[in-house]
């Protein structure tokens, strides 16, 4: 999983929200290299990790799948895909994020002449990874531990089978992880761990996971105020800036500004009309951005909703661990069962009004084209809508096919187009 | 002599008809359990029931593209398919553990299409932290209950220790059969040896100990035959089809040990002594080595591993068996290949896939490290 502040170039001057999140982003990013400069602590994450404790430790840490997705955005993916796959040996079958960031790590330790990417990633020293969103991110996280030589903290999140919350034994093993990740931090950072401030930034975090919300929430308009894609960039702050006060102020900036395009009845889809509102299902192919934008505008198609954003929305009691794990082993479209994912999509298509639903056979993301291929006959079923499926990555650029695409995209709007005349 | 042939033949009759198996099982009235790896079976057999493994086979799916894209593990989308067609009629459960991407959505996809009681349940892996025994021992306590409501019956600590016995027993005779194996290496080939092994995972405990027992005793009694061959380790999910692994024979080249999960993976770690049954099984899983599926925090632990195994058994290289599309162990590919390699041995990788019966690939690469 991972998303981009960078989806695309736009004309016009960003608006505020979107500064806003860049100088954020970028204060980030410089915090981790101060910190590679002093010699101290930089950490690599997965997506959804509990962010709150290296927050609290005041140990930055950046996140490689964000980072990828904005590398395959500028179309500088292949580069170090292809040190993964040529000099590494490492198959094409295994995830492009993974492949993209094992080269890079390769490329950081190894090549003395390294060209990092426009958003340069610091040599970690440690490493978090959280099972939530796949089983690869595990096994990519041991290469780099083994080719860096760095340790990995874990906060495994277990799958859930059934649909059910998390049972008990689940949420204490959580709870426990979470306790002895602070330990062996404590030890490694060389720090003692503020559990005032800890609960401070959950709080925060979970102020910003109901700011997120409401914002997701409110493109539920006709016209949506919001071109769905740009859900793709108000993602980055949640993913690597969840527990901070600055990204508070981006989202009651965004929010304002959603609520200025409901008053005057704009969206930032631009003048075109919105004929189809389409559900986009699965993560973006970031190279062919562009082009899968243009294609569905052309035939009017917003793409109003994403049942993926919301996986950086987490709601707990501040100072309840089993709870705040309990969150983590539910907070991935990749951790929770056929059933209760595709069940959730049909709801929020049908709560958006949704046309159709678009779903991107992400070839790195195994699982959750499974949900693709078991859920249709949910969604269909449950919302009455047509279900159409292309063939993407995300970040590899040789998979997607720009004729496949169009073609799909016109068969869903025939069938779109014919559903609303039978209206 | 005879006894080895005939015992041997006993052996590769049962690892090509697990069907036959399986219906003399359920005509004996017996209950069966499918189970795909890292299952705690000592449950299974603790509740009277008999534990079978589910390796899928070699077919070229035709309904299980319905519910798992193409790039399904080929030994998953072939369990599928057999489970959508019927071929596992007659199990009364099956054991799914979550291990990665591909059960997880294998367990979906089973649910929609096959009529078989699915039992999933989901192994810890971060198995060093101090409250995976805990959630194991409970996740384990769920699997029992599953268990007993389709036994019919429930089984107490003394029946899982007693079972528990049993599948220890079963695992050294496994290995000692293994060890046994290789001083006859003009009997046991890599095709016989895997008969073998594979046979084992459709087989019940007890019959296991006593038919291999027999088999091993007899081997004993014969004199130690000098290989003069090259010698191999493999290392994979599963070492499949007949004709590449005649492959090996055919080029003078034998199986001197495995790291299969198919085959010796399963019995290599034992059910350790513990406060209670239900812990033992636990701390089974917590104590595994080297396996792509078992995350370590030793991060070379299974390259260790073959490097060591390549030592101890005298062989000149390791061949991983790579299953088409199984991204576990695709990760650990280019690192156990080079571990081995920069031990001063050789090691290369030869295609898994079940969806063909072409094992021309294998076949030429296993030729040239034999001329090599
Ligand atoms: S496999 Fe999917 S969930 Fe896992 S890292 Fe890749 S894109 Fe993310
Ligand atoms: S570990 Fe590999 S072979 Fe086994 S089920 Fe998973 S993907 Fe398939």
């Amino acid at each position: 999983m991972g998303e981009t502040t960078e989806v695309k170039k736009k004309k016009r001057p960003l608006p505020k929200s979107r500064v806003m999140l860049n100088a954020l982003v970028d204060s980030i990013y410089q915090d981790a290299y101060e910190a590679e400069r002093k010699g101290e602590p930089v950490g690599w994450s997965t997506s959804i990790f509990p962010q709150e404790i290296c927050t609290t430790f005041g140990v930055p840490v950046l996140f490689p799948e964000n980072n990828a997705a904005g590398v395959a955005a500028r179309h500088d993916s292949g580069r170090f895909i292809q040190t993964s796959e040529g000099e590494l040996g490492y198959s094409n079958d295994i995830c492009s994020y993974a492949r993209l960031s094992i080269g890079m790590a390769h490329d950081i330790a190894t090549d003395p002449n390294y060209e990092p990417p426009a958003q340069r990633m610091p040599r970690p020293t440690f490493l978090l990874c959280a099972t939530n969103s796949c089983f690869q991110l595990l096994k990519w996280y041991e290469c780099l531990s083994r080719d860096l030589n760095i340790p990995i903290f874990m906060q495994d999140c277990l799958f859930n089978c059934f649909e059910d919350a998390p049972a008990d034994h689940r949420n204490k093993y959580g709870k426990s992880q979470i306790l002895h990740n602070i330990k062996r931090m404590e030890e490694l950072f060389g720090k003692k761990f503020d559990w005032d401030k800890f609960e401070e930034i959950q709080k925060i975090s979970n102020l910003n996971s109901r700011l997120y919300d409401e914002c997701v929430l409110m493109n539920d308009k006709t016209p949506s105020p919001l071109n769905g894609f740009d859900l793709f960039n108000y993602m980055a702050p949640m993913v690597i800036a969840r527990g901070r006060k600055e990204t508070t102020e981006v989202l009651l900036q965004l929010k304002r500004e959603i609520q200025e395009h409901i008053d005057n009845n704009t969206s930032t889809f631009g003048s075109t009309k919105e004929e189809y509102r389409v559900d986009w299902e699965g993560i973006a192919c970031w190279p062919n951005l562009g082009y899968n934008l243009k294609t569905m505008k052309k035939y009017g198609i917003n793409c109003v909703t994403n049942g993926y954003v919301g996986a950086w929305s987490l709601h707990y009691n501040p100072g309840d661990l089993e709870q705040m794990a309990s969150q983590y082993m539910l907070s991935s479209t990749n951790v929770l069962s056929t059933n209760s994912m595709m069940g959730k999509r049909a709801d929020v298509a049908n709560h958006f009004g949704c046309d159709g639903m678009l779903c991107h056979i992400n070839r790195s993301c195994k699982y959750m084209t499974y949900h693709m291929f078991v859920g249709r006959q949910i969604v269909e079923d449950k919302c009455n809508i047509p279900v159409v499926t292309f063939d993407g990555d995300q970040a590899d650029p040789t998979i997607f096919n720009e004729a496949q695409f169009e073609t799909r995209v016109q068969g869903l709007v025939d069938i779109m187009k014919q559903n609303k005349e039978d209206k | 002599m005879a006894d080895v042939k005939a015992l041997l033949a006993e052996f590769d009759e049962i690892s090509k008809n697990p069907r036959k198996m399986l219906d003399s099982y359920l005509a004996a009235g017996e209950k069966v359990i499918g189970s795909f790896y890292y299952t705690p079976q000592p449950l299974i057999t603790a509740l009277g029931m008999i534990p079978m493994g589910l390796w899928g086979g070699q077919v070229n799916p035709q309904v299980a593209g319905k519910y798992a894209p193409i790039f399904t593990c080929s030994i998953l989308r072939s369990s599928l398919e057999f489970g959508m067609t019927g071929a596992y009629e007659g199990l009364s459960a099956v054991l799914m553990p979550i291990l990665c991407d591909t059960f997880r959505g294998t367990c979906a996809a089973w649910r929609a299409g096959v009529n078989i009681k699915l039992i999933p349940f989901v192994h810890p892996q971060n198995r060093k932290d101090p409250g995976a025994l805990d959630y194991l021992i409970e996740e384990y306590k769920y699997v029992k209950t599953e268990l007993e409501n389709v036994a019919g019956k429930t089984c107490t600590d003394a029946d899982i220790h007693a079972a528990i016995d049993l599948h220890n027993k079963k695992n050294k005779v496994i290995r000692d059969f293994c060890a046994a194996a290789n001083h006859h290496l003009d009997l046991i080939t890599a095709v016989t040896r895997h008969h073998v092994m594979k046979a084992l995972t459709f087989m019940k405990p007890e019959d296991i100990i006593e038919k291999l027992s027999q088999l091993t005793a007899a081997l004993n009694e014969l004199p130690d035959y000098e290989w003069t061959g090259k010698k191999v380790i493999l290392t994979g999910i599963t070492a499949e089809p007949d004709d590449m692994l005649a492959g090996f024979t055919a080029n003078n080249i034998a199986v001197v040990g495995d790291d299969l999960m198919q085959e010796s993976r399963l019995y290599r770690t034992d059910y350790p002594a513990a406060n209670s049954a239900m812990e033992s099984l636990a701390l089974q899983w917590l104590n595994i080595k080297g396996c792509s599926m078992a995350h370590d925090d030793n991060s070379r632990a299974r390259g260790e591993h073959l490097v060591s195994m390549v030592e101890e058994n005298g062989a000149d290289a390791v061949v991983l068996c790579m299953m088409r599309f199984c991204d576990t162990e695709e990760y650990d590919q280019p690192y156990i290949i080079k571990m081995v390699q920069d031990a001063g041995y050789m090691a290369f990788s030869i295609d898994i896939d079940q969806s063909t019966s072409d094992s021309g690939q294998a076949l030429t690469k296993i030729q040239a490290f034999a001329e090599n």
